[in-house]
């Protein structure tokens, strides 16, 4: 089979430059991220300098993913006699007896870890991590709300917590972990958009309203967050054909879903749609909605 | 009642689930609009012509969920097609029964649709070269989902299912699939999937 650098016609500064984008933005790719790592691991070891530990790292967890023990023991090993009795090579260790399923293994390692060193927060998540994936939800959000009445700024926890939540279908504790997240990243349109997601999800019509008005600040954020133009027309249509509203809210709802549907044809034209999408669009703005009925 | 995919819609679907392994996903299923019933009286086989995924990652989210059933309900009225089922992956590999949101969907197809199944999918059983179908058909008989495990007899040309699906795997073509989340973050993607439409074809 032909290697990475022949197909794609990349050198090997190109592959370790991917590397560090697909780590620093946190992608989950591990089928290209074995490939790409796996050739400069063989080929350019010796080119790679000291980011060669964090390569290891990162294809290590990547070969776990597609059950490719064998690459994944070879990377530990590697990391284990650079730096012997490290903490954070050790919890790669674990992450290895996850994927082998020996959770009771596991846990004795990350015990081991927290013994010597109680504040390892890395060790502390895969626990939580172990319970998530035996679909242990409810002690896994017990663990996680323990864990950030200690590290309450810890941002990914406030995160995991909140899509545990809604995986329960428990939206007001969902919301409530979105909103934290709201007040310590006020220019994050992602965050604004799925508390909207949320308070939309559980329906009536203040969380309607609500979730219009965060729909509308994701906009502000970004004005090509499509999610958030979607999400403003849908509550803005709602609340119009809402029996319980006044005329006067009515009549302004009925004019923020028009803009928000012409603000919508004109991303379709823009982004050179095939006809079919574009049309279904109109026709659906103009037939009014499937039904009012929310999903909660 | 019987269910049946075309190999088309059952690739779809397996490029799906293989396209996101470690996320829970779900789509729509699409049949052709029915003029006249059978003569015997028996209801016809809902046969599933296509498959449109939807989501990847947070299933229980309403909005673009209803945005997703609206465009996808016109699309379907322009095709002389109807929505008339769903399938979902989960997130874990020993999960294979449908969970809240799944019977939520179902039922909301189902009242446009009265034959609609709830298709899921077994992901321990996934392997690359299709061995046998790993789906799980329930419907829905006296308020409840009930099982039915699917035979080869679920696919109308089951041997071309197979061996098309796995090669589709083999080659990697879920790279390319296009989900609704992939067109919500880029509205270039189109969700139709004329690419590995073709693909499928090809090969057929």
């Amino acid at each position: 089979m032909a290697s990475v650098s022949e197909l794609y016609d990349v050198t090997w500064e190109e592959m370790r430059d991917k590397l560090r984008k697909w780590r620093d933005e946190n992608y989950r790719n591990s089928e290209q991220i074995v490939d790409v790592g796996e050739e400069l691991l063989n080929e350019h070891a010796s080119k790679l300098g000291d980011d060669i530990w964090i390569i290891y790292e990162q294809v290590m967890i990547a070969a776990l993913d597609c059950s490719r023990d064998d690459l994944a023991v070879s990377c530990l090993q590697e990391l284990k006699r650079q730096f012997p009795g490290s903490h954070r090579v050790k919890r790669l260790a674990g992450m290895r007896l996850e994927a082998l399923e020996r959770y009771e293994d596991a846990t004795k390692l990350y015990d081991s870890i927290l013994q010597d060193d109680p504040t390892n927060t890395a060790a502390r998540k895969r626990k939580m991590a172990m319970l998530k994936a035996q679909g242990k939800s409810p002690e896994a959000i017990r663990d996680l709300n323990e864990y950030l009445e200690q590290f309450v700024g810890d941002q990914e926890a406030w995160h995991e917590l909140s899509e545990l939540y809604i995986n329960e279908h428990d939206y007001a504790k969902a919301a409530f972990c979105l909103e934290e997240l709201m007040m310590t990243n006020p220019h994050n349109h992602l965050y604004c958009e799925q508390y909207a997601e949320v308070k939309y999800t559980q329906g009536g019509l203040d969380n309607l309203e609500l979730s219009r008005k965060y729909f509308a600040q994701a906009l502000k954020l970004n004005n090509r967050n499509m999610r958030a133009l979607f999400g403003f027309y849908m509550s803005a249509s709602h609340i119009a054909a809402s029996p319980k509203v006044s005329a006067k809210v009515k009549k302004d709802n009925v004019r923020y879903a028009a803009w928000a549907a012409s603000q919508i044809n004109r991303a379709y034209q823009k982004s050179v749609m095939s006809q079919p999408l574009m049309s279904s669009f109109e026709e659906m703005a103009s037939r009014g909605l499937f039904g009012p009925k929310n999903m909660c | 009642m019987t269910v049946k995919l075309t190999t088309q819609a059952y690739c779809k679907m397996l490029l799906h689930a293989a396209k996101y392994p470690h996320c829970a996903v779900n789509g729509l299923l699409v049949a052709e609009k029915q003029k006249e019933r059978r003569r015997d009286g028996q209801p016809a086989p809902v046969l599933y012509v296509d498959c449109v995924p939807l989501f990847h990652g947070t299933l229980a989210l309403a909005p673009m969920l209803e945005v997703a059933l609206n465009l996808i309900d016109t699309w379907c009225k322009e095709n002389r097609y109807v929505i008339a089922g769903y399938y979902q992956a989960n997130e874990r590999i020993k999960d294979f029964r449908p969970n809240q949101v799944a019977e939520k969907v179902a039922a909301r197809i189902s009242e446009n649709f009265s034959e609609a199944a709830l298709i899921v999918v077994d992901n321990s059983r996934f392997t690359l070269d299709c061995y046998e179908p790993i789906l799980t058909i329930f419907e829905h008989h006296e308020n409840k989902w009930k099982c039915r495990d699917a035979d080869v007899d679920c696919c109308e040309d089951w041997a071309e299912a197979r061996k098309i699906t796995s090669a589709l795997l083999e080659s990697r073509s879920y790279e390319n699939l296009i989900d609704f989340d992939n067109h919500l973050d880029d509205l270039r993607n189109d969700w139709t999937n004329p690419e590995i439409n073709k693909s499928v074809l090809h090969l057929c």
